[in-house]
């Protein structure tokens, strides 16, 4: 029976290092552990190019070579006869080994050791299983129609919302429900500065909305920089960037910042970008304890899922709405019962205190005290974005892009605190305040 | 050549065993050995080969005896790699007890590394056994980093 490269996609996760021998034009064979091997198609093998100078002299003048490899679920070896066709040291395959490279050795300590020289890319001439005394296992390998059909479901779910708020629950409860990947997060990106917030999780103990990821910082922030999956499928000798991060509301008030969420014991991670327009709009994010829980099929059909949810999301910025200015009602300054509550603005970095307790900070900040400012001025509780972008007190150039997710993460973080002021949406580019009790603005002074 | 003796205690201990021929028409080709018998004073190695499991290898070692072995330590990579002359010895009992002892020896550091043993047990073959002799001519460091492929040792 003919094996096909892509059946061997487990041998390919770097969980088992594999090995290749050369031999020098005198017959002198050189053998060669390799950090990374990459299923380029299912006729070429990509290896990263560090440090086995040897093994790359010698292909140069003897191009033949042989490559074992092992599939970490049981153990199978397979040698693969190949043949040495090129060294590439830029491109697209170039650039997916150095992040792959990069996600795996950064972490370790050996950020500098492991910078990739090149990959060297061989041409697969056969495939052979070594022959092994275990009977042959069954592996409960998933078949790469059922991706397909996933994604397919949670694109169904992505073309039926229509606002920013409704994409984001329908791609998270689509990896939930169609994937069955239990644990994600959904991060869009601040036009504003090099940060990623998380608008959406789901699996954790806390939601971690409003949480933020430098672009460049981790797995999530690398996907973010270079705009390519990353996944890495055994973390076990990986030090996690965050695994110190405390996350408690007392955390919050002292460091106005939101803790990320994290499994403590992931094994496995795959961070996917989300572009559209050639723009960057954030990242979707999935772990889980198993080893090996993403395969590369699993990489490709989250990337669609990716891809799409960002187009959904641009669309749904750019058809927001303006709303319609409501006929002009009689201001009801009726009085609004209930208890007071405090909200403290502090100017240098917008933050926001809603009875001592941290709320957010940024443009969600300063919208949130225009908002009440509005309502304390006229009584009304009604804004359309319209008026919100022709706003000259917020004076915001870069605003009108992204005034649908900057809401969102403004109501979100609301509804999560339970605080006594919570923001509606209330149909086309028209929200609703809604206030438990008279607020008081106090505006922090140092 | 004489080996030292920190590195034949190195490999006999429990380090991975690959070993690298080639065949008469310079086609490279990979094996896993079971376990190393070291003498010291004649510069040579023994290494346990399946040949049920690894048949290209000993035909290999039989046509030219050009061999390539690296040891190399699960736990943290400290790795080396000898090359030499090699032939097909006859396996004697100690052969066949010293690769037993091997691999159960080296199941259990496997194990310690989260790896099952049904896992490794693919990798760990003594059926039809041989003893490939390999005379030590030189020896190189192989542990990932700056210094990996520097010769430590060489007759001329």
């Amino acid at each position: 029976m003919t094996i096909r490269l892509r059946d061997l996609a487990a041998c390919f996760e770097g969980v088992i290092p594999s090995i290749i021998a050369t031999a020098a034009p005198d017959g002198t064979p050189n053998i060669s552990y390799l950090s990374h091997v990459v299923l380029v198609d299912d006729e070429r093998v990509a290896l990263s190019n560090q440090f086995f100078s040897k093994t790359a002299a010698n292909v140069r003048t003897n191009p033949a070579a042989a490559v074992l490899i092992v599939d970490p679920r049981d153990g199978g070896q397979y040698r693969l006869d190949v043949t040495f066709e090129q060294t590439m040291d830029s491109g697209w395959l170039f650039e997916e080994m150095a992040v792959q490279l990069q996600a795996t050795s950064a972490q370790i300590g050996m950020g500098e050791v492991m910078r990739l020289r090149g990959v060297d890319v061989y041409q697969v001439r056969a495939v052979h299983a070594v022959p092994s005394p275990m009977p042959g296992q069954e592996l409960s390998s998933r078949e790469a129609g059922l991706q397909l059909m996933a994604a397919a479901a949670v694109a169904r779910r992505v073309s039926q919302a229509t606002d920013v708020d409704s994409i984001i629950d329908a791609v998270l409860e689509g990896l939930r429900e169609a994937f069955t990947f239990s644990h994600a997060m959904l991060l869009l990106k601040d036009p504003g500065g090099e940060r990623l917030v998380t608008l959406g999780s789901r699996g954790y103990e806390r939601s971690g909305i409003g949480s933020e990821v430098l672009v460049g910082e981790g797995i999530i922030g690398m996907a973010a920089s270079k705009r390519r999956p990353v996944r890495v499928s055994d973390m076990s000798r990986i030090r996690r960037f965050n695994s110190a991060v405390r996350a408690s509301s007392d955390e919050e008030n002292r460091t106005r910042t939101i803790a990320l969420p994290g499994m403590p014991d992931a094994m496995s991670q795959v961070a996917l970008p989300m572009v559209a327009h050639g723009v960057l709009r954030g990242v979707l994010f999935l772990e889980s304890s198993a080893r090996l829980a993403f395969t590369k099929e699993d990489e490709a059909a989250l990337a669609v899922v990716a891809m799409q949810a960002a187009a959904a999301l641009a669309l749904a910025e750019a058809e927001a709405g303006e709303g319609l200015a409501k006929a002009p009602s009689a201001a009801n300054k009726h009085k609004v019962a209930g208890r007071q509550f405090r909200v403290v603005h502090h100017a240098y970095d917008d933050s926001i205190f809603i009875d001592n307790e941290y709320l957010v900070k940024g443009v969600p900040g300063r919208l949130l005290m225009h908002l009440l400012r509005i309502h304390l001025r006229e009584g009304r509780v009604e804004f359309t974005n319209r008026e919100i972008r022709l706003s000259e007190e917020l004076r915001l150039p870069d605003i009108k892009d992204n005034l649908e997710t900057r809401l969102l993460l403004l109501r979100r973080r609301l509804e999560e605190k339970a605080a006594p002021v919570q923001l509606l949406r209330i149909g086309r580019g028209r929200v609703r305040l809604e206030v438990a009790g008279p607020a008081v603005l106090e505006e922090a002074t140092g | 050549m004489l080996i030292n003796q920190d590195l034949a205690a190195f490999m006999a201990s429990p380090v991975m065993i690959i070993l690298g021929t080639r065949d008469d028409f310079l086609a490279p080709e990979i094996a896993r050995a079971v376990g190393a018998v070291v003498r010291r004073d004649k510069g040579h190695v023994d290494l346990m080969v399946s040949e049920w499991q690894w048949p290209k290898t000993v035909a290999n070692v039989r046509a030219n005896g050009q061999l390539a072995v690296t040891f190399a330590r699960p736990s943290d990579y400290v790795s080396y790699q000898i090359k030499g002359h090699a032939t097909v010895v006859s396996t004697a009992a100690e052969h066949v007890a010293l690769a037993r002892r091997y691999m159960e020896c080296m199941a259990s550091t496997l194990g310690e590394l989260g790896l099952e043993q049904r896992v490794v047990a693919p990798w760990l073959v003594d059926r039809d056994l041989v003893a490939v002799r390999l005379s030590v001519q030189e020896i190189f460091e192989q542990t990932p980093g700056a210094r990996a492929g520097r010769l430590i040792e060489g007759q001329p």
